[in-house]
């Protein structure tokens, strides 16, 4: 902190050809100059799109540049609140050495506090506003579910972490909705699919995407001995009928629909509800069935929502891959076949393997808002990763 | 107590089958689960009992022995939806015969723009006459267009189409842009192979359709002939059963003067639509 206070006080117009000569003890440091003169160069990107502004400023150029101006109006706040605050502080250094003790004390204390201001503008303010906005962001999720190894513990399980889901849903006012659910015999699911609408919640549970692992003595164990299931959750971003941008997604010609089952003579002959619909999108080969509906267009619907949330998914992995091969990216895409987390009864504790992190509030995860602190802090980690990302393409 | 009811659910109709039905009854928490489950045990149509069946995006009212709507009607109901949609204006008159629950006009109201279409219901049995009437009270569907608002309408009146006073007896008001009809289309040899769940529950006037299955579309085919009956331009659409495509077709043109003709095929490959245009 004493070295970012000690760089941000020179004159901006130092600034660069001032920082790179200092030796770095911090890496934390390191980042926040780095953080400002990425600021910096932006305030100057608005300079020159201002001085290209013609005496008019009304040809399609000028309302491109009017646009961008308005666009970054943000940054520009957040710079002149930087130098106003970097300028007080200034001011205050002299004053510490004031022969006046009480001029002196007050200052220490303006001091302390001018610097709280400085760090939460370079630590959050401005990296919030240097990230480029989420194209994702207004999504809601589709939770698909399937148990892994370990049998009927294995389904039990994941109605544990169904009704988790549904917990944090109605704890976050969400919308949640099982779409799809197939029991299985020994009392647990097999798998199930979950519609969990609302602002921002693939966002929030984009990297609950993995394998989740069970550490405990099955109900169903005589004997005592802990065993070890998994279940495998993929978050895919929900792709409504009324997003506008389906069409791109797939050709309705490309995608066979199939119904199951034979009905015999069928129309009036059969009165039996026979629901169920299958979708292939031939190109991919993905499938989805479904048949929890008593209705076969709503089947059908649902399915396509199913199908066209699975090709989002995979047109917004394509994009982080492309980006990651034209510059070094350092997001992480979500391998869905690492573990990720892992439940241990015993020790009432839950490890998030990615982040390292540790909880022993094993019961507020599962039947509380535990979840909660592990999406918060896995949302810090993607923040820093992206910003990490973005300072080192500068 | 749940595995018990699964148990003899399974016993009817295997384990997929029950499986499903039970958590469509568990959403049901209305009527006693047992009861339901000893009903359909019994062979009683899980839509009579659970009392609804969803047509397209409606959920319709469903009470015996009004036929059930069946996801065969509902596909080409969409399809026609589709077909009819392009031109909007002025609005179009639908005659549909033997409307049972109301599913077909209703679906169409339902989908098409407000104002576009103004349904005529006609059916034999009047529990099918208030079914109707309810379906449409259901999802706002005014028997006549309210002053000042365009909405799409429905009205009913009870008819036997093989009556030769037909036209006066269900007030009908030709000409019609668009017929509509599920007739009952199930011969005397197929009537006395039907599931138990359909020949004991369902209506036998919405099912049996003459020795041959045909009565009804040669009904049809003389009423559609009727001079200013259809508007220049009309659609004729017809459910048929399985093995009727060419019968009617030939019904159509002959008998009805209607000499463009096609087949629509289901969604498991049985043909099941025929439609003639004038």
């Amino acid at each position: 902190m004493l070295l970012l206070s000690r760089c941000l006080r020179t004159p901006a117009k130092n600034l660069r050809r001032f920082v790179p000569q200092r030796p770095f003890h911090d890496q934390a440091d390191h980042k926040n100059v780095r953080i400002v003169r990425i600021l910096e160069k932006r305030i100057e990107e608005r300079k020159r799109l201002f001085s290209e502004l013609s005496e008019e400023m009304s040809s399609p150029d000028d309302i491109s540049r009017l646009k961008q101006l308005k666009e970054s109006e943000p940054l520009q706040v957040a710079w002149d609140d930087l130098v106003r605050t970097r300028q007080l502080l200034n001011e205050t250094d002299s004053l510490l050495s004031d022969s006046d003790e009480a001029m002196r004390a007050l200052a220490v204390e303006e001091h302390d506090s001018l610097g709280k201001s400085l760090a939460e503008l370079v630590e959050t303010t401005i990296p919030s506003l240097l990230i480029p906005p989420s194209t994702t962001s207004h999504l809601s999720a589709m939770l698909e579910l399937k148990s892994g190894v370990g049998g009927s513990e294995a389904s039990l399980f994941l109605s544990n972490l169904l009704r988790m889901y549904l917990r944090l849903s109605n704890v976050r006012r969400w919308k949640a909705n099982v779409v799809s659910q197939n029991d299985s015999d020994g009392g647990g699911i097999k798998d199930a699919i979950v519609e969990v609408k609302g602002e921002g919640v693939f966002e929030a549970l984009r990297w609950e995407s993995g394998v989740h692992r069970v550490q405990r003595v099955p109900a169903t164990e005589a004997s005592g001995r802990v065993h070890t299931s998994t279940v495998a959750i993929i978050v895919l971003p929900l792709m409504e009928e009324t997003d506008n941008h389906n069409e791109e997604l797939f050709n309705m010609e490309d995608v066979k629909i199939e119904v199951m089952r034979s009905r015999g003579a069928g129309g009036q002959h059969v009165n039996k509800t026979e629901s169920a619909v299958r979708l292939t999108h031939i190109p991919t080969g993905i499938t989805v069935s479904m048949q929890d509906e008593r209705s076969q267009h709503q089947n059908k619907r649902r399915a396509f929502t199913v199908l066209r949330s699975r090709l989002m998914d995979q047109k917004l992995t394509r994009e982080i891959a492309e980006r990651r091969a034209t510059r070094q990216n350092l997001v992480r895409t979500a391998d869905r076949s690492e573990k990720i987390r892992t439940y241990n009864y015993a020790q009432e504790r839950v490890t998030d393997h990615r982040i390292g992190l540790t909880l022993k509030n094993l019961s507020s995860v599962l039947e509380g808002d535990g979840l909660q602190d592990f999406l918060d802090a896995l949302q810090k980690d993607h923040d820093e990763t992206v910003l990490e990302d973005m300072l080192s393409g500068d | 107590m749940h595995s018990k009811l699964i148990a003899a659910l399974v016993q009817q109709l295997g384990p997929a089958q029950a499986r499903q039905e039970f958590r469509w009854m568990l959403k049901h928490s209305e009527h006693s689960l047992p009861d339901m489950v000893r009903r359909r045990c019994l062979g009683e149509p899980l839509q009579y009992i659970l009392g609804s069946q969803p047509f397209g995006p409606l959920n319709l009212l469903i009470r015996p022995p009004v036929l059930i709507p069946r996801p065969e009607t509902e596909d080409w109901v969409l399809k026609l939806a589709d077909r009819i949609s392009t031109p909007l204006k002025p609005p179009k008159y639908l005659l549909d015969l033997g409307t049972g629950s109301g599913c077909i006009p209703l679906l169409l109201c339902h989908l098409l723009p407000p104002g576009t279409l103004h349904a005529h219901g006609v059916d034999i049995s009047p529990h099918a006459i208030q079914l109707a009437t309810d379906n449409a009270a259901l999802y706002g569907i005014p028997p006549h267009s309210p002053e000042n608002t365009a909405s799409n309408t429905f009205k009913t009146s009870l008819g036997n189409l093989l009556a030769p006073s037909f036209c006066d007896d269900a007030k009908l008001q030709p000409p019609y842009d668009i017929v509509t009809s599920n007739p009952p289309y199930i011969s005397w040899n197929e009537y006395l192979e039907l599931p138990r769940s359909v020949a004991n529950y369902e209506d036998p006037k919405a099912l049996f359709g003459g020795p041959t299955g045909l009565d009804f579309y040669h009904a049809i085919a003389r009423l559609v002939r009727r001079d200013g009956f259809l508007r220049p331009g009309a659609i004729v659409a017809l459910e048929i059963g399985h093995e009727q495509g060419q019968d009617v077709e030939h019904i159509m043109r002959v008998e009805g003067q209607l000499h463009d003709t096609e087949v629509w095929s289901d969604p498991w490959g049985k043909q099941r639509t025929v439609l003639a245009y004038r």
